[in-house]
Formats: C-alpha cells, structure tokens, sequence
C-alpha cells in the first residue's frame, strides 16, 4: 500500500502548509507544534479535506479512517452499546476490552472524557482499515491506556497507521518519522537514524541521544533499554 | 487555602483534602473522578455532603477561573479577541482598559496572531491557550484547569507553565496526563476510584507510584 503527496499545498491567509512524501505500509509518526497544521493534513491523508493544490494518491488502499482529535465529534449512538453498533461492532467484546461494560447504559457523554477516547479508539482499530489516520490518539488518555494502545495499533500486521501527537513519553515502534515545521512537512526517514534528525524530539530521547545511548526505536521497551544500557 | 471535608459527590469520596498556595497537579486514571473533583473546587458542582472553602468562603463565592477539558466547551463567542475580552465585559470595565488587557494577554501567551481568527477555525491547541488567557484575564484566586495540556505542545505547555507561575494567581490546580508535567509542580494528589491514595510533594507521590505507568520516565 501506498499514499503519495505530490506538491500538497493548503494556504488559509498568511498561514500555509505544504507537504510531499509517501507514506508506505508501518506505522508512522507525525509530530509539529500547536497550530503547525497537523490536523489539516490528517484530514487531507484521509480524504476528508481536498488540498488547495497537488495530488494525494492511493495505491492499493481499499479503505480508510480517521480519528478526530476529540472523541466527542464520533458520537451517534444513544448509549454505549448504540455507539458501539453504529461502527457495527458487537458491544460486548469492545465494552469488555475497554473495561466500561459496567457503563453499557450511559450516554457517551457521560464517560469521562479518556474513557470516550478509550471507546472509540477500540471501535476505530476493531475495524482494522487499510490506512488509519490518528488525530492526537493519546491526549485525555491515562499513562496505562496509552501503553495499552500502544501495544493494540503495534499489533496491527498490515496497512498504513500515521499517528498525529505531540505526546512526550508514550508510543509505539514506528516506522518512520515526520515532523511539520515552518509550514513544511518534513521527512525526517526511517529509525533510529531519524531520530537524530527530529528537531522537536520528546526531551526523554534527546536527553538520551546527549548521554551516547540512542535508542533503536522509541516504544517503552526501547527508551528502558537505552537508559539501561551498560 | 482550600480545605475540603467529608466530600461525598457522585464517585467521589474524599474525607480530608487541604491544596496549599502554588500548583497542584491531579493525576490518577480515566474515570478516577479528577474532572468530577475539579468540578467541586471551582463551584461547577456542588457536592450532595461535606463542605468545600477557597480561603473561607464557599468556592461559588470566590473568583475562580476554568478550563474545560473539552476546548470547545470553553468558548462562547465568535472572535479570539472577544472570547479573551469576555470576562472584563461581563464586569462592565472600561473599553479603553479591555482592549489594553486583551492585547497585553495576548501578546505574553503569543497568540496575537490569532486575534481576528473566528475562533471555531482554530486548532484544538490554540483553543485551549484562548481559553486560558480568557481564564487568567480577569486574575482569579484560584485557576481550575482541567487537561488543557493535552492539546498544547511540550515547549508551549513548558511555556504555559511559565506565564501561570509569573500571573501571581495564588493556587492553581490542573489535572494532567503528563506525570512529567506533575512532577515538576508544587504538590500532586493521585486519585482512583474517587478517593485520595497519595498526596503530598511530588518526589513523595511519585516515590510511591514506581514502577506502574505513571512514575515520570525522565526520572
């Protein structure tokens, strides 16, 4: 599979952003800072927002999905076995792994607001689509749940996932990394290597990059391992 | 000072809970009840029994400012200079003076730039740091700010942090994902299930909480 920007510009007055890149099967990270465009360009790698210029092709790519940086703008359903059949997903797997079958009556709304994400995260990935696109999956989320999807989109074996965050401290392995600056998104290539050219890198990696102790990726496991390393 | 006593409201069940002066992070896991307590100490809720002060009073009478965890929640008007001006002109100050306090916030968060922009086209950042700037404008006693920096990047979170300690509002209370974040403020309290497990100074909190998901990976 395959998705290709060629010449991908969106321009809103004097703010633009212009990106060009392929992105292929693995996980990929974007990072950029408040405001850089991120969620503009989610939108645009998913096909919900057509760019002011350029071309955004799918090779091989038979569905897609994103997820809204809030959870709330993903509800239709009554309660949470109503929002969990409008993904046409059966409630009970999904309400047991996200530990809220105790709360299968309530309205979405009435969840706090890391477990809304928790449940719609885990209808997302239960769809398993061919190009994921993950809008700041891990804000709301606590430090165990955020492990924990971690491991979920790490298990996915096929497709693109391209995750949008400026979370610090919690991720996955991924494949590649990208980051937006200056208006321009920015290939910074495959692990580790990339990690020494990510300018913005979470302060854990550069600090452990400054002691010679660069990790091989940055999952949990990898950080431990590079801090520990003898 | 706020004090709270024998607090029963929803899941929360607390018997004794006193935030001295300085920033105090809430930690704990979804659905702990942190947004619920929040709530309780800025006078959003009122709890079914025990009683809650800022300084003496009931914390509907004191001068509190909030961030709501949903950034859409926060905003009522169209404009980011309108949503900042809004709680000065809920107060009938003077236009000159608005306009030279909004200008002045907007210019120490850095978000002049956006102060035309209708605010619904923002990202969910920059949501967050108008609703902050709209929170600290009218100097409350207290700040209740609830995971505003989950949406913010490190180095404006870092910044943030910044521009609250320099905005000599007295106690601020924020609840956070980011245990890095929590280790650095003035004293943290860690909350499941609705009831306080530890509280005190981060090195004490977090020297309880090794090895789970939550001890600050930089430490």
């Amino acid at each position: 599979m395959k998705l290709s920007l060629a010449g991908v510009k969106v321009v809103r007055g004097d703010w633009s952003l212009s990106a060009e890149g392929v992105f292929e099967d693995g996980i990929h990270l974007v990072s950029g800072d408040t405001g850089s465009g991120k969620s503009t360009l989610a939108l645009m790698l998913a096909g919900q927002l057509p760019p002011a210029s350029g071309a955004i092709e799918r090779e091989g790519i038979e569905s897609a999905l994103i997820t809204f940086q809030f959870p709330e703008f993903h509800i239709t359903g009554p309660d949470l076995e109503g929002e969990c059949r409008t993904w046409d997903l059966d409630p009970t797997p999904v309400l047991k792994d996200t530990n809220l079958a105790g709360k299968k009556t309530l309205h979405p709304l009435d969840l706090s607001r890391g477990e809304l994400k928790r449940l719609i995260l885990a209808c997302v990935i239960a769809k398993n689509h061919d190009l994921l696109v993950l809008d700041e999956p891990f804000s709301s989320l606590d430090s165990r749940e955020k492990e924990r999807f971690c491991a979920t989109v790490s298990g996915r074996k096929t497709g693109i996932t391209i995750i949008f965050t400026h979370e610090r401290v919690h991720f996955p392995r991924v494949s590649r990394i990208w980051e937006i600056q200056e208006g321009v998104l920015h290939d910074r290539g495959r692990l580790p290597v990339a990690l020494s050219q990510w300018n913005r890198a979470p302060a854990v990696i550069k600090k452990l990059i400054a002691r010679g102790r660069t990790p091989e990726n940055f999952s949990q496991a990898d950080l431990l391992e590079a801090a520990c390393r003898t | 000072m706020i004090t709270a006593e024998n607090i029963r409201y929803r899941t929360i069940d607390i018997d004794h809970l006193q935030i001295a002066p300085g920033i105090t992070s809430v930690i704990g896991p979804n659905g702990s009840g942190k947004t619920t307590l929040l709530k309780l100490l800025a006078g959003i809720a009122v709890p079914d029994a025990g009683t809650i002060l800022v300084d003496g009073i009931q914390p509907r009478n004191a001068e509190i400012g909030w961030v709501n965890e949903f950034p859409d929640r926060n905003i009522l008007f169209g404009s980011v200079f309108e949503e900042i001006a809004s709680p000065l002109r809920f107060r009938h100050l003077p236009c000159s003076e608005i306009e030279q306090r909004v200008e002045l916030s907007m210019k120490s968060m850095g978000i002049t730039y956006l102060a035309a922009r209708p605010v619904q086209e923002l990202s969910g950042g920059e949501k967050v740091l108008v609703a902050l700037a709209a929170a600290l404008i009218s100097r409350p006693q207290v700040l209740v700010l609830d995971e505003y920096d989950s949406h913010l990047d490190a180095n404006r979170a870092a910044e943030i942090v910044r521009i609250i300690r320099k905005s000599g509002i007295p106690t601020v209370i924020h609840c956070t994902q980011d245990c890095e974040a929590a280790a650095s403020t003035d004293s943290t309290i860690f909350l499941e299930t609705g009831k306080i497990l530890h509280s005190g100074k981060p090195e004490d909190v977090f020297a309880l909480l090794a090895g789970t998901a939550y001890y600050p990976l930089l430490w």
